[in-house]
């Protein structure tokens, strides 16, 4: 099964350069590529595409809003990858907030751009958990930071539930949350979709989102 | 005596100094010191001023003078002499007070020596006199430290009570009513003395702060641009990064070499990129940046029409003219053209509302060239913009931008009652 790619970048060379490096890949199809956000929320609707690469900084609309129309449908099935000049920073965890499911730096090898987006659309692990969960504890810290709208309620959710998705929060895998509570991956995935179903979340770094600001994450470190 | 010898050998280590300092104090306080520098605004009214207080002397000296020779009997010669010191030490008190002082006091002396008198009213001092020492010591204690001015009181009443002593023929209850006279003076004088020192205090503070607070905004504007610069920077870094990585592939069998070559071109990108994360990182500060501006591209000068839209919008007549060939420039080059006009136009906004503004972009051979100007504004806004104060700012960074740039950079009204900025940026080889 390819995984279907949209780039959605206002500079021409990042579209046509990520476009080569992705089509290199067995599995990936770049399908289209936009050059503003309006541009790419016309051709996700269009194109129905896995997974799209959004640039943060776009004329017209810029790639935050742009991710929070694309991901803001409940049917929607495009996950957002943000592009980012810079890491850890908190444009990018708007970009979380908005309903992104990762993020990559623009100048990310062949390999590390291939692998994020197969990542995204498998759904099953952070992508780059620890840089993910520390910038996540980073602004979910920050005081002003509105607390995401209670869509469902953490008192939904069983004992083990509740333990998955603090697990999930620490950018643990379904493989590694299963080697870890002794029970078999099918299980986790089942726990963390009947997770992302009670709190209406789209995916786990939505839960792992949740999970800081709701406070059941403490981030230590910091 | 018995009870001050006792202190003496209880405290013996530590009064013993300083009674031994005592007269070097006295001598560096009545003899070396010099008087408070007058505020500045006064300096240039201190002839005025001696003028004055010599008009205002002048017939007190006559007085003087006549008591002098008729009242104290020291005769034509000396009276006249002796009569005229203090009104003259009086008047060059406005410039040294300390010497002045002197001089009131030892005629003081010299008068009650050499005096005959004819009755024993007012001694030591003539009446005169007595009004003259109490101006010396009033101008000594308005210029001078407080405890110079006590120190000064003390040695006139002591200097007068030991001539009274000394030579008075029958006790002369004067002496109280010199010393009142004198303490409420010097008090007085301090007194002013002390606010106009608080008041300077004051003012030095405000400069101090306002330099303080102009010298951060200074620094805020130059990290912000700074920030915007590295910002361009960084995003061209990661497109040589991404474009390094994408050649390769576009080519049939690409060479060991080739491929080598390309690795390196990405490494050093890659490193750049880094090491400008860091500098951002450093320079990043909680507010300087709106949404709005990282969310979007760093502006170009092809956004110069959407801008002037926008303020045509706020309902101002903006008028554009591009001369020469308009061509992209580099990055650095367009990003600060946009920004200064930008600035430009919201300085009209902000002090000239309802004023025309012309916006002038020439692209020439070696540099670009911007000028924005505004007409006078309507009378009716004039208050208005007076009254929108904190100006600067934006003139500031307009001047750094250009400064950064090695360009040039002038703005001052025009003939009209308007007002224009002008900037040359030199576009370099890069371009």
């Amino acid at each position: 099964m390819t995984v279907r790619v949209l780039i959605a970048d206002d500079q021409v060379m990042v579209r046509q350069g990520f476009t080569v490096l992705l089509n290199a890949e067995p599995d990936i199809e770049v399908v289209g590529q936009a050059v503003d956000g309006l541009d790419a929320v016309a051709m996700v609707d269009e194109l129905v595409p896995d997974v799209v690469l959004m640039d943060i900084r776009m004329p017209r609309l810029g790639g935050i809003e742009a991710t929070r129309r694309i991901t803001g449908h409940a049917d929607a099935a495009a996950k957002v990858l943000v592009l980012t000049t810079f890491d850890l920073d908190e444009y990018v965890y708007e970009a979380l907030r908005a309903g992104a499911s990762g993020f990559l730096l623009k100048d990310a090898s062949a390999e590390e751009l291939a692998h994020a987006v197969r990542v995204v659309a498998a759904g099953d692990a952070l992508l780059a958990p620890n840089l993910t969960k520390r910038l996540i504890a980073e602004y979910a810290r920050l005081a002003g930071t509105p607390r995401m709208p209670a869509k469902g309620r953490i008192g939904d959710l069983t004992e083990r539930e509740t333990e998955v998705l603090s697990l999930i929060a620490q950018g643990l895998s379904n493989a590694e949350i299963a080697a870890g509570l002794v029970v078999a991956e099918q299980t986790v995935k089942t726990h963390v979709g009947r997770i992302l179903v009670k709190l209406s979340l789209r995916d786990r770094t939505q839960a792992a989102v949740y999970a800081y600001e709701c406070g059941l994450i403490r981030p230590t470190g910091y | 005596m018995s009870g001050v010898d006792q202190v003496r050998k209880g405290r013996g280590g530590r009064i013993g100094p300083a009674l031994r300092a005592v007269p070097r104090t006295l001598r560096d306080d009545l003899w070396r010191a010099r008087p408070d520098p007058l505020p500045p605004g006064w300096r240039d009214w201190q002839p005025a001023m001696v003028l004055l207080v010599a008009f205002a002397v002048f017939p007190t000296g006559i007085l003087g003078i006549n008591q002098a020779i008729w009242q104290y009997g020291l005769g034509q010669g000396p009276g006249v002499v002796l009569g005229s010191i203090p009104p003259l030490a009086v008047v060059y008190a406005v410039r040294r007070p300390l010497p002045a002082w002197w001089a009131v006091t030892v005629t003081m002396v010299l008068i009650a020596v050499l005096a005959k008198p004819r009755s024993p009213q007012m001694y030591p001092w003539t009446g005169t006199g007595l009004a003259l020492h109490a101006a010396a010591l009033f101008v000594l204690a308005l210029r001078m430290r407080p405890r110079i001015a006590a120190e000064a009181l003390a040695i006139s009443v002591l200097v007068g009570a030991v001539c009274t002593v000394a030579a008075a023929p029958v006790h002369n209850p004067d002496l109280y009513q010199a010393t009142l006279i004198f303490s409420v003076t010097v008090l007085v004088g301090a007194a002013l003395r002390g606010r106009g020192v608080a008041r300077n205090q004051l003012v030095a503070q405000a400069e101090l702060t306002a330099e303080e607070r102009s010298r951060r905004t200074l620094l805020e504007e130059r990290t912000r641009i700074a920030r915007e610069l590295h910002d361009v920077v960084a995003h061209h870094m990661s497109v040589i990064s991404i474009q390094a990585q994408v050649a390769p592939h576009l080519v049939d069998d690409p060479s060991d070499a080739l491929r080598e070559n390309l690795a390196g071109i990405r490494t050093n990108a890659v490193d750049a990129l880094a090491e400008l994360r860091r500098v951002l990182g450093v320079l990043r500060s909680e507010d300087d940046l709106s949404i709005g501006m990282r969310h979007t591209p760093q502006p170009t000068l092809e956004r110069l029409p959407e801008l002037v839209e926008n303020v045509r919008g706020a309902g101002v007549d903006v008028d554009t003219r591009i001369t020469g060939e308009r061509r992209p420039l580099s990055p650095g080059v367009e990003l600060s053209a946009f920004r200064i006009v930008q600035e430009a136009l919201s300085n009209v906004l902000r002090h000239a509302p309802g004023a025309a503004i012309r916006v002038e972009v020439g692209y020439q051979a070696t540099g670009l060239a911007l000028r924005v100007a505004n007409t006078a504004p309507p009378a009716t806004d004039v208050a208005a913009a007076a009254g929108a104060a904190g100006g600067g700012h934006g003139l500031l960074g307009m001047r750094e931008r250009v400064a950064m740039l090695g360009g040039e950079f002038a703005d001052g009204p025009i003939p009209g009652g308007g007002y224009e900025v002008v900037a040359r940026l030199p576009l370099g080889s890069g371009s």
